[in-house]
């Protein structure tokens, strides 16, 4: 990882509720987030739906526009002040001229794709309970790092709903 | 220029406009509404004379994107009096005072922290038209300018127009800001 961190040469640091990204841009960049928090966001109509968070120590893309050069539904806001590390698609491209990079890279998508998957069973998981339970297993820190009024709009529930849930 | 590019350095434009808005929101009352004489704006004022061009603006762009079979094309050139008028709009080094029309003007109007959360919603609204906006003609697709019906701009004019005009003003605002460090 530390590899890839290091290729950077540009350092952002974004207020609370800044954009790192907005609906429409074609964003080939990935992001190491040195401290603070952020979220990636689609607009359904006029309603936010919460896909992922992003914490201090990790990396956070627009997947689609970096692999495909394609502008991106996403948005990406800091929830609160964030410092952030960009590396460029060119300069990832350059870092997989090698094998033993490569390798470091492929480890990196899986390890996304993963990610990724237990993302989509959270989704598809009917209680709300069991949507809450998952979470909490699967990363505690976001509790403690994330208002939870977008905890509950990552778990498509009310805001009342979680905190009873949080509560029992 | 191509039309995809136009659109890139809009919404990147829109981007860096919401960011700087988002830090006004928390600058207490004060700060917001501080002028530094009788006749020039405060930071809401200036805010509100945009939203009232929002409030002309998006609503036409947005039934004139719905309303056109045109298509998509890639290259987008502007007319010759669209480039003047978007470019008239940009900031110089030197100051370049305007006039504002009557109807725009919100001086000493009441205004509260209200003028930012409707500013920042026009720009969200903003954000939807640019992205609809790949799906029609920059070039062919005419919208009425705010001076008089029978003037109209294509939408590519338009949304650079628009969009200058923003930045023109957030260049106030922080001129306003300097002058009440200094005052």
């Amino acid at each position: 990882m530390k590899e890839i961190i290091d290729l950077s040469e540009k350092t952002l640091t974004l207020g609370r509720n800044e954009f790192l990204k907005v609906k429409g841009s074609i964003d080939t960049n990935v992001y190491y987030i040195e401290s603070g928090t952020l979220r990636v966001f689609v607009l359904d109509e006029y309603e936010e739906q919460i896909i992922r968070f992003g914490y201090k120590e990790n990396l956070i893309v627009s997947l689609d526009s970096f692999l495909t050069g394609k502008p991106s539904e996403l948005f990406i806001q800091a929830i609160k002040k964030s410092v952030i590390k960009v590396i460029t698609g060119h300069q990832i491209g350059r870092f997989l001229e090698t094998e033993t990079n490569r390798k470091l890279w492929t480890a990196v998508l899986e390890n996304l794709v993963i990610q990724q998957m237990e993302r989509e069973v959270d989704i598809l998981t009917s209680s709300p309970k069991k949507r809450y339970e998952r979470v909490l297993q699967r990363s505690p820190q976001l509790f403690q790092e994330i208002p939870n009024r977008h905890i509950a709009n990552y778990l498509r529930m009310s805001a009342e709903t979680l905190s009873r849930l949080k509560k029992s | 220029m191509q039309s995809e590019k136009l659109i890139q350095s809009l919404l990147e434009q829109t981007r860096q406009i919401i960011n700087q808005v988002e830090k006004l929101k928390t600058c207490d009352l004060q700060a917001l509404t501080w002028k530094e004489d009788e006749t020039s704006w405060n930071i809401l004022e200036c805010l509100e004379h945009l939203n009232l061009y929002g409030d002309f603006y998006l609503p036409q762009i947005e039934s004139k994107i719905k309303n056109s079979n045109t298509k998509a094309d890639g290259e987008f050139k502007g007319s010759l009096l669209g480039n003047y008028f978007a470019k008239s709009m940009l900031p110089k080094e030197k100051l370049n005072k305007m006039k504002t029309f009557k109807d725009k003007n919100p001086l000493n109007a009441k205004l509260d922290k209200m003028v930012i959360d409707k500013f920042l919603d026009q720009q969200n609204r903003l954000l939807e038209l640019l992205n609809q906006s790949r799906k029609v003609s920059l070039n062919k697709v005419r919208i009425p300018t705010s001076i008089s019906n029978l003037i109209r701009l294509n939408l590519g004019n338009t949304f650079q127009f628009f969009i200058n005009h923003i930045t023109r003003h957030l260049n106030q605002i922080n001129r306003i800001q300097t002058a009440m460090k200094n005052g």
